[in-house]
This record gives C-alpha cells, structure tokens and sequence, in this order.
C-alpha cells in the first residue's frame, strides 16, 4: 500500500514527535500548566494564568487555589502506556497520563460576633497566632496521577491555519475513596483538561514539519502510534 | 522510525515542481563567446517551465520535456574588408579636344568594419535527472533536486534557424555600406559560411547549457528552528521546535512511487 493511497500527499506524526510537539508548547507556554487565584498567581503572566477565587459567602476574597498539571504525555492508538482498567483506548483514540497538584489556602476564619448585616462577610480572618488549634492559613495540596483517553478534533489555529486539538473523551484517576470523591475529583479534572488542551492547537504544518502543502481530505487520523493526514496539493 | 514523514505520489510531485520552478528567478547571463571566428558579445535572459515528473528509485526525480524559453541578443563586429574583394573605380582616362587627355584617378573602396545585432527567442526541451540532495547551512534545512549529469541537448534546428537571423540581421547592416550593392549576396553568404551551423551550436552551447547542467529546484526549505506557532501576546510568547534530522528519498511503495521526505524533531 503507498503511503498516499488514492490522494497525492501524506503526512504523519509519530506519538514522540507529538509530545515533542506539546513538551515545546507547554514549555514556551507554561502559563497553560498553571492556574491559580490571585493569593498564588497574583497577575498573568508567561508562567502562569491568573483566575478569580471561588466566592463563598463568609470567606473574605474567596477560596484561594491553584491548580498544576504536568505536560501530558500522550499514547497514540495502539496502546503503549498501561492504562487503568476502567479506561480503554480504542482505534482512532489517544490516551494521557499527566500528574496534577491542586493546592488551596485554607484559613481559619473568626466569627464576627456583631451581628450580620447583609452584603456583609460574617467572618474574618483568625488573627490568632501559631499558638492556636490551626495556622493563620496554610497551603494544603494533593498530587494526582491522571490518566485520559480522547479523541482528536479538526481546528483551526490562531493563525488561521488548520490545526489539530487534543479532545478528551475520559478522565481516570486511580485509588480515592470513597468512589464518590473520586467522581467528583474526576469530573473537576475532566472539565479542566478538556479545557486546556482545548487551546492547544497545533497546525498541521507543524505536524509535517512544513513539508509539501495539504490540503486535508482524509483525516487527521490516528492509527500505528501516528496522527496520519492525506490531501491534496 | 522517522517521527515525521510527509510523502508526495508522482501527480503530487509534478505539481510541487510546477510551482518551485515557476517560482524560480529568471534565468539570465551575458558575456562574449566564439561564433564561428567571430567574438559576439551577448546578454540571454531565459525561463523555465516543467515538464512530466517520473520519480525514480532511490533518489531520482526525472523530467521529461521540461522547457528552457530563452531570448538571446548578440552583436559581434565584422572587418568587411577580410572577406570582401578588394574594390576599386578604375582611372578613366578621357581625351578632350585642345585639352588632352584628363583622368580619373582610381578610387579604392576601404569597406567598414560593421557590427551586426541579433535578436533571436527559441526553446529546447530537455529530458534531466536530478538527485535529492539535502543541506543544512546557516541553520536552514534544504530539500533540492539537482541536476545528475548535464542531459544531452539538441541545438542543430536551433542553430540552423540562428544563422538565417544573423543572415537577415546582416543584409540592412550591409546595405548602407556605400558601393556594397554588387557584393551584398557574396557578403552574406560569406558571413553565414565563415560562422557555419557549427560556430552557431559551439555559441549556443556553453551558454544555454548551463542553465540545465546548473539546475537546482527546491523542494523544501525551513529553519532549523521551526516555528510552530507565533507569538499572540507578551504572555503567549512563540512555540517553537528544533529540527534535528531531514532525509529524502523515493521510495516504491505499493504500485506507486512516492517522494518521501521525513523529518525528526526536539523541543
């Protein structure tokens, strides 16, 4: 079989050429690995993306938190990288395994003892020192291992091009009990890593190293670790 | 396995060397050569356009009929007085009554040295091989097709058609000569005879094939350091990847051979 088959161009991309491909994006751009409420990410910046705290009614500037991930490292159908059980990467499906810390500033809050008046917070900040039960607040953090199978999606880039994205079908994360906080944690994920690599949209231009013009007919696909693409001229 | 590959079927490849030699610059020169015992001096200027792309196993990219358009001016200088008789108005002697005899003196023609311009368009059409070959200078990957070994090309129609236009060229040159009128045949012929079908061809020669043997047409061509994306924003600064390795070939695969180029690549 030719690689072009019935068209006049092929390209392909290996799986390690496409993490080298989102190792240089995350790199160049690691302020899409980092997301964060102003307490941790006080501005935007190449590093990392500012976000709004999460507001809660008696939590003065809300809940404060950050979330990490780490470059994913992808597995184009077939599978390369064990994947846990619940999750199975079919044909025509990329799996992700990246690690995640999400961190929150907890403090301890002190009650106001006038009484509440509306549009008001009803609690302070603990002023108590280090002799108290709990520190002033404290960043707690937990590290996940994540794994994720998807799909790829016909996009365009920013520069009008047309791209590829990484979208992601499901998300898995191994041993949190109860199951119902690990649903919970991997919804939380799920909507997070849909977003990011969301935005990660690599011309296929890249994906051919910018060799010979295509016009896309048929695919981009995944089959043999590779993302293939056949067009015309 | 190569990490990136990118493969062009023959129809495929006959349009990518449509466009890279459409895109090529004009092909010119200018100089003196040999025509026939003459020194001519010439500027050409010349096109080129594909022809039929027959890839060929392990690295060849053969094109058949492709077309070299060239247009050609020259002028070279010509002593008339080398291959012209000598001419001259004899004395005439006349006896006038009361007179005597008065005469004439004899008068020489000393023919001018004429320069004759040509203008001259034609073209060739040339079966070449050329090699892939792949450079990296100056931080840029290059994919070029270069000409294997200098095709044989067929000046005779060409060089017969040349010397009937530097034979018209010459006759209004030849014209203004003042006493030429009886010898205006005999200097043509003998201009066409001195340069002779075989100065034209050993004219023509080494300044058109160059233009073939020199052939290189550019397949692909990028930085080493490879853009993926631009920057957007102080906060989105450019993505970019390092080329490491380029390799081309065709390759038979299946019923159909392919111009392959792949590629491997680094954050």
């Amino acid at each position: 079989m030719s690689l072009t088959e019935t068209e006049a161009v092929f390209a392909s991309i290996h799986e390690t050429a496409l993490n080298d491909l989102l190792t240089a994006f995350f790199t160049d751009r690691p302020r899409y690995l980092v997301y964060g409420s102003p307490s941790f990410v006080p501005a935007t910046t190449v590093a990392e993306t500012s976000m709004p705290a999460i507001p809660f009614p008696g939590v003065p500037d809300g809940i404060q938190w950050r979330v990490t991930l780490g470059i994913p490292k992808v597995d184009l159908y077939k599978p390369t990288i064990p994947l846990p059980p619940e999750l199975t990467l079919n044909p025509g499906q990329f799996s992700a395994r990246l690690d995640v810390e999400i961190c929150l500033n907890c403090r301890r809050l002190k009650i106001d003892p006038r009484p509440p008046r509306p549009g008001t917070a009803g609690r302070k900040d603990d002023k108590r020192g280090k002799d108290g039960p709990q520190p002033l607040s404290k960043v707690t953090c937990c590290k996940l291992s994540v794994f994720a199978v998807g799909h790829l999606e016909h996009v365009m880039a920013i520069t009008g091009e047309d791209a590829i994205a990484l979208a992601v079908d499901a998300v898995e994360i191994v041993d949190i009990q109860p199951d119902e906080l690990e649903s919970v944690v991997e919804c939380l994920l799920f909507m997070i890593l849909q977003a990011v690599l969301a935005e990660v949209r690599l011309p296929l231009r890249a994906l051919r190293a910018g060799a010979f013009e295509l016009i896309p007919v048929v695919g981009p696909l995944i089959e043999d670790d590779q993302i293939k693409m056949r067009g015309n001229v | 396995m190569p990490e990136i590959i990118a493969a062009l079927d023959e129809k495929g490849a006959n349009k990518l060397l449509d466009k890279a030699i459409a895109d090529m610059d004009p092909l010119g020169d200018s100089g003196s050569g040999n025509l026939g015992p003459f020194v001519a001096g010439y500027s050409i200027t010349a096109t080129l356009t594909n022809g039929d792309v027959d890839l060929i196993p392990p690295d060849t990219i053969r094109i058949v009929d492709l077309r070299l358009d060239w247009s050609l001016d020259l002028s070279f200088g010509l002593d008339l007085g080398s291959i012209l008789p000598e001419f001259c108005l004899p004395q005439v002697c006349v006896d006038i009554p009361c007179v005597g005899t008065v005469c004439t003196p004899e008068i020489c023609v000393d023919w001018p040295t004429i320069t004759i311009p040509v203008s001259f368009s034609d073209y060739l059409k040339a079966t070449v091989d050329l090699q892939l070959a792949i450079s990296l200078v100056g931080g840029q990957w290059k994919v070029e097709a270069v000409v294997l070994a200098v095709p044989n090309l067929q000046f005779g129609p060409t060089s017969a058609a040349l010397l009937a236009a530097i034979g018209a060229a010459a006759t209004p040159i030849l014209l203004a000569v003042p006493f030429i009128g009886p010898f205006l045949a005999m200097a043509v012929d003998i201009i066409l005879a001195i340069i002779a079908i075989a100065g034209v061809t050993g004219f023509l020669g080494p300044i058109i094939t160059p233009f073939i043997s020199g052939l290189r047409i550019g397949l692909y061509e990028q930085s080493q350091v490879f853009e993926v994306l631009p920057a957007t924003s102080p906060v989105d600064p450019k993505v970019d990847i390092v080329i490491d390795v380029v390799k081309a070939e065709v390759q038979h695969n299946g019923l159909e051979d392919e111009l392959v180029l792949t590629a491997d690549i680094s954050a």
